[in-house]
């Protein structure tokens, strides 16, 4: 095939699927709370049920079933186990995406923004999600043992913990943003 | 063969006029619904494009299709339809973004830059032929056009800003149409002559379809384009943002430390 014609329909093909792409809207998305406040509170609830899941992560936990459980169990318990850590993966990338939101109601309502932060901002997106996916691919191939997995349940107290602290810190201001961009979707902006 | 491109020409001179009708229908419908208020440059881009087809369809009348004058006439008025559905684009740019002063900042720099480095690639890309070089000026103006529309649905995508239909109608009948030319043009390079009646006849279908879109989207009376926003104080972006990405980026590095443990464990 022509080298010219490759270029050229290869491109064209590239706009088309990233058209598609930016007009699609995902379910999940559409279904989405509008409110940002309630953002704001996802880290709180992840903490309150950490010391159960930590419980179920825990590698003793796992130890003693290995010794006195029959197969059956043991399979079930890991795959009960995978979920957890599946869904754990899943409220960290719920935890970034809030801080997504956040940041990006702000650079909307601001005057100015930085070059250097928004794309600094998209670089870390994109970082973050192919790293969530590349370990959920890992897990649900079975490539990570399951009695590693607490490693998990530390990442995500400590996340979910200083997610909590950054949005104490940043106390009032954050939730004048938050007020702002909740007018914002009153007045028909999307959600994010 | 000969009766195949004779079909084609006859077919094509009916498509023409066809075209000429519901661009001029078109035109009424905006002028109509009061729509040149809203899309100023998208009205000037119809009444250019109208304008130019029914000269260049005259002058083929006068001087026949296979002269020179016509040749050069028709590119001409090609160039001039490219430039005006570069600005319809642009304002259909604004339209979706301006209200954000910051973001719309960034977007058009942006929104150049994609351009500039898509005619750069589109020159890279394209065999040097003096023949051949509007071919290769209008592809590249073409597919500049539809990176722009892409890039700028990305923006809205990612910023989340709600486009009103309309103005996305609008986006996506230029891209589709800018696409297909791209295309369109790309096989006339390779087989020249032999396409040229075919080249013609798509690209006014396309043209056709691009027009149904545009007039489904005006149907009804658009507002003028949305005031600014209110915003938030400069200092809020100043102070928020940088602790922001601090934030992200340490849930990054956590990832990051827990797939480097999972594989050094692996």
């Amino acid at each position: 095939m022509n080298l010219t014609l490759l270029f050229f329909f290869g491109f064209v093909a590239a706009l088309l699927i990233g058209l598609g792409w930016a007009l699609w809207t995902p379910r999940e998305r559409k279904n989405l709370e509008s409110d940002p406040r309630r953002l704001e509170e996802q880290g709180q609830r992840h903490t309150d049920y950490l010391p159960q899941i930590r419980q179920a992560l825990a590698a003793a936990d796992y130890d003693f079933l290995s010794k006195r459980a029959s197969r059956g169990t043991q399979r079930r318990v890991r795959r009960e186990r995978l979920n957890v850590a599946l869904a754990y993966l899943g409220a960290l990338r719920g935890d970034f995406e809030s801080l997504l939101r956040m940041a990006r109601a702000i650079a909307l309502l601001s005057p100015q923004v930085a070059v250097a932060h928004e794309f600094e901002r998209l670089r870390l997106t994109v970082e973050f999600a192919w790293r969530c996916q590349m370990i959920r691919w890992k897990l649900l191939a079975g490539m990570t043992p399951l009695a590693q997995l607490a490693g998990v349940s530390d990442l995500v107290s400590g996340l979910s913990v200083r997610l909590e602290q950054a949005m104490k810190e940043l106390g009032e201001r954050a939730a004048v943003a938050a007020e702002l961009a909740s007018s914002m979707n009153r007045r028909g902006m999307g959600t994010v | 063969m000969r009766s195949v491109k004779a079909e084609l020409q006859g077919l094509q001179q009916i498509l023409w006029l066809v075209n000429i009708a519901a661009g001029v229908l078109l035109l009424i419908l905006v002028v109509a619904r009061r729509n040149y208020r809203a899309f100023p440059a998208f009205s000037l881009y119809l009444l250019t494009n109208s304008t130019l087809s029914v000269l260049v369809f005259l002058t083929y009348h006068r001087w026949g299709s296979s002269s020179v004058f016509s040749l050069w006439f028709n590119w001409g008025m090609r160039v001039l339809a490219v430039v005006a559905r570069a600005l319809a684009v642009a304002e259909i740019c604004r339209h979706l973004l301006a209200r954000y002063r910051g973001i719309w900042g960034l977007a058009w720099r942006v929104l150049l830059a994609s351009a500039a480095l898509t005619l750069i690639y589109s020159c890279i890309a394209a065999k040097y032929q003096w023949k051949l070089a509007l071919i290769n000026a209008e592809r590249g103006m073409e597919l500049a056009i539809a990176a722009v529309i892409v890039s700028v649905f990305i923006f809205v995508r990612y910023y989340g800003v709600e486009a009103k239909p309309a103005d996305r109608s609008l986006t996506i009948g230029f891209c589709l149409y800018s696409c297909f030319i791209v295309v369109n043009d790309t096989i006339l390079e390779r087989f020249l002559d032999n396409y040229v009646p075919l080249w013609n006849l798509l690209g006014m279908l396309a043209f056709l379809g691009s027009m149904l879109l545009w007039a489904s989207a005006l149907r009804k009376s658009q507002t003028e384009a949305s005031r600014e926003e209110t915003l938030l104080p400069a200092t809020v972006y100043q102070a928020l943002a940088p602790q922001i990405n601090f934030r992200l980026r340490l849930l990054n590095e956590r990832l990051l430390q827990f797939w480097k443990t999972e594989a050094t464990r692996n």
